[in-house]
């Protein structure tokens, strides 16, 4: 219960846990995370803060694995190479976007050792009014090292939370390491066409740095309809060992969509099955090459002309051959107009063993292209497309 | 150099700063920074006679009671946040001028209003309560409620009592189940 602390020993032996966060919400979607303080309760090392943008500590002894048994999140710890400096882990639950924690159904923190639940501690939206930060539990040092069910809350979310933790002053002096962007950002209008006459309103590079984060690019326009340009690009990892010429042929990664226009016509582009669409007709929207290699300066190029005949596009990458999943490959894919406006997506929260991603959503809503980062994995078109709901028939093909 | 006392030991308080006249024992606890109610913790003490009750409601020192009738024992006030440094309720007692029949002297910790709040000493941060030699300002014992109590919401500290003409310490550490009240019927007090 809320309040209760229980020294880890009394449990277990073992320095190597797993702690999960539960988080069940009709109406909330919820980001964790776990900040790493000092003896006086800061975070004096912003490594330490283990978040979306940041899934793990330098030397690896917090690392956040995803959503594994059942939990929203899982983290895996070992106290035993943990900096003595840290001494307590703190793990936060927060509502992303609008709404607070007593729309919580139901939560919990668990603790295991040895595959082992050692602790469970639930929690539900009655315990909880206005916040939209919690402070969920605490694994701390005192003498030994000790779990403590908190279950209390800040209203004023992420950042109140972060400024308990004395981040606020952090972001101030950092905002460069810490890409703090705990609230949606609400749709930033990029005039696609502006007239020489007029100063560009040039927004320079907006990176999407988390799930569901959404951009806007108006298609209200002074001429013609502008296209924009989609772009993947990706390193090969520098080959280690003697076995690296027996195994290693470099990553190659494939751009490709699945659209679905106005008119509901259907498809998907891509070069596996040498399908690179057209810039002149339907669906006006063209794949420039297959870069076999990642070494193409400029990567692959998916460019698409009529963005106002679309109703939705999802952008995907996947990977051909040469490596068995993103983690390796440092993805990256940034759209880009005509004005030199760029939308960076990175492909920063790989899950092992997958090896498609559902990249973004590119929406026509009203006048506007909606861009909204997706990166969502899976192994392949067809669990790709029952998530996104297109509806084509699938079989394999090779190029 | 304070001593801390595993729950259940005691100590001299005579032997360990041997020209003690008059103690102070604060409580001190941090300011909640989290939504909800604020955390009021409330130090009190039982003054009682050889049978381990008082001997009238006049030996219930706390909030609204703050001293005895011949001013030995002094409660220095209600802090109902736990805003500021260090103690932030004290207690003072004068060992030296005490009545000949006070034998035991218990102090108590407790959150108020706690079940209407869902308040635990697990929740509340950097909780003590310490017992300091007033004219030296010497920290003689500290006890730290955070670790050592978590679900409780009313806790006996520790007991200050007459051992063959020595005053003596016993960190005592025992959660205690409701709040004030009832713990000060079994005092005997008359609530």
């Amino acid at each position: 219960m809320r309040g209760q602390k229980i020294k880890l020993a009394d449990s277990t032996q073992s320095l190597q846990l797993r702690a999960g966060i539960g988080a069940q919400s009709a109406a909330l979607s919820f980001d964790i995370s776990c900040f790493g303080v000092d003896a006086s309760g800061q975070l004096s090392d912003d490594r330490y803060f283990v978040f979306y943008n940041q899934r793990t500590s330098p030397e690896g002894a917090l690392r956040m694995v995803g959503s594994q048994s059942g939990d929203a999140e899982t983290f895996e710890i070992d106290l035993s190479k943990l900096p003595a400096t840290i001494q307590k882990l703190v793990f936060a639950l927060t509502v992303d976007g609008a709404g607070e924690m007593k729309s919580l159904q139901s939560g919990y923190f668990r603790l295991e050792a040895d595959g082992q639940e050692i602790a469970r501690f639930p929690f539900a939206g009655s315990d909880f009014g206005a916040e939209k930060a919690v402070i969920v539990a605490e694994i701390y040092k005192k003498d030994v090292w000790r779990l403590s069910a908190v279950g209390q809350g800040f209203a004023g979310g992420l950042s109140a939370l972060l400024k308990n933790f004395g981040g606020e002053e952090l972001e101030a002096k950092q905002p460069e390491s810490v890409p703090i962007s705990p609230v949606v950002a609400p749709p930033i209008p990029i005039p696609i066409a502006a007239t020489p006459t007029q100063p560009k309103v040039n927004l320079g590079k907006v990176t999407l740095d988390k799930k569901g984060e959404k951009t806007a690019i108006s298609l209200i326009k002074g001429g013609g309809v502008q296209p924009f340009r989609v772009n993947l690009n990706w390193e090969a990892p520098a080959k280690k060992g003697f076995l690296a010429s027996l195994t290693g042929s470099a990553p190659d990664l494939d751009l490709g969509c699945m659209f679905r226009l106005k008119n509901g016509r259907g498809g998907v582009i891509q070069p596996l099955g040498n399908y690179f669409g057209s810039q002149s007709s339907e669906p006006f929207i063209y794949l420039d090459k297959d870069d076999r290699s990642g070494a193409a300066q400029d990567g692959e190029n998916l460019t698409i002309f009529r963005p106002d005949e679309i109703d939705l596009v999802m952008i995907f990458a996947l990977i051909y051959e040469g490596a068995a999943d993103f983690t390796s490959v440092n993805g990256r894919v940034t759209l880009k107009d005509q004005n030199g406006n760029e939308i960076l997506i990175r492909l920063g929260a790989p899950e092992r063993g997958l090896g498609f991603c559902a990249v973004a959503t590119i929406r026509n809503v009203g006048g506007h292209i909606e861009i909204t980062k997706e990166e969502q994995y899976f192994k392949g078109h067809m669990e790709a497309d029952q998530r996104f709901g297109f509806g084509f028939n699938w079989k394999a093909g090779s190029k | 150099m304070a001593i801390s006392l595993n729950k259940g030991g005691n100590l001299s308080l005579t032997k360990s700063d041997p020209g003690l006249k008059k103690i102070s024992v604060g409580l001190g606890w941090d300011v909640r920074q989290t939504e909800g109610a604020d955390f009021d913790l409330d130090a009190s003490c039982f003054l009682t006679g050889e049978t381990g009750k008082v001997r009238s409601d006049a030996d219930f020192i706390f909030y609204n009671q703050l001293q005895t009738p011949d001013g030995t024992v002094q409660h220095t006030g209600d802090n109902l946040t736990g805003e500021g440094e260090g103690d932030d309720e004290s207690i003072i007692v004068d060992l030296a001028n005490i009545s000949a029949d006070i034998f035991k002297l218990a102090f108590t910790v407790t959150i108020h209003d706690a079940q209407a709040r869902s308040q635990n000493f697990g929740q509340v941060a950097e909780a003590f309560i310490r017992v300091v030699n007033v004219d030296t300002n010497n920290e003689i014992v500290r006890y730290d409620l955070s670790e050592d109590a978590s679900t409780e919401t009313a806790m006996i500290f520790g007991e200050v009592y007459r051992n063959a003409g020595e005053w003596k310490f016993r960190a005592v550490g025992q959660g205690f189940a409701g709040g004030l009240g009832p713990l000060a019927q079994n005092f005997g007090v008359h609530i």
